[in-house]
């Protein structure tokens, strides 16, 4: 794997890392109860859940100068590992053998594709 | 058959999906200041938008495990739009790294019993937005 692509690579991670915490924030959203329809958009964590997504979209096509996009869908399952930690940290599911295994599985093939590919 | 036909319009929604990073790596190689990033950033939202509305529709009918599990074929589609139009050579390598994870995809997919978790949120908010409107 080349620099550059190591660094693109990160870029495309990162944006996947942001694009979960958006997920984060737009599921708090939607558990609370709101007093108004607009409330229920207009609130600092819904907005802030679309600038971040909005973000991450720009992380992406910013890493795509250089990724692959063959790659990219590979990089982009790193989401699940966020979404079993945060799961776990905010929302109480919890972290099974299975899920850890999946992950690993996910983090094995994406070193295959990078050192063999 | 029912769920068959409904797998079917899963595939045909992912494969649509799929579109959208096409449409992001078009974008990558374009001025960011033009009409031209414009446009394709606005296909790129739009796409995202009716692949959330359709996830939704999806899921009235299909387990949410079985729904994810599905999603794994969004590597497949990256691997093939990557070779027919950027001429992305296809390794050896690259295959199996890319089979493993979607193992490891399908596996998660079905490590839960039908929690929908976080990686849902923004389809749900997106969608509710969109009948809002």
């Amino acid at each position: 794997m080349s620099e550059s692509l190591f660094i693109y690579s990160c870029f495309l991670l990162f944006g996947t890392f942001v694009s979960a915490i958006s997920q984060v924030l737009l599921k708090k959203a939607a558990l609370q109860t709101y007093s108004s329809k607009i409330k229920e958009y207009f609130n600092s964590r819904v907005l802030s859940a679309y600038f971040l997504f909005f973000l991450a979209s720009l992380l992406c096509i910013f890493a795509y100068r250089v990724v692959p996009l063959s790659f990219g869908p590979i990089l982009e399952a790193t989401g699940y590992i966020y979404v079993m930690i945060f799961g776990a940290v905010f929302f109480g599911e919890k972290i099974t053998i299975k899920k850890a295994l999946a992950i690993t599985l996910i983090l094995i093939g994406i070193g295959i594709y990078s050192l063999l590919g | 058959m029912k769920s068959l036909s409904t797998v079917l319009a899963l595939q045909g929604l992912l494969l649509f999906y799929s579109l959208g990073s096409v449409l992001s790596k078009l974008a990558a190689g374009v001025d960011p200041v033009s009409w031209e990033f414009l446009f394709m950033y606005a296909g790129i939202i739009l796409i995202l938008g009716v692949y959330a509305i359709g996830w939704q529709q999806i899921l009235k009918r299909l387990p949410l495990t079985s729904a994810y599990a599905n999603k794994a074929v969004t590597v497949v589609w990256g691997i093939i739009w990557g070779f027919l139009i950027f001429n992305e050579p296809l390794t050896l390598g690259r295959a199996i790294g890319a089979v493993v994870v979607m193992a490891g995809i399908v596996l998660f997919a079905y490590s839960d019993h039908g929690n929908p978790g976080i990686e849902n949120a923004i389809d749900c908010e997106i969608s509710k937005n969109k009948e809002a409107v």
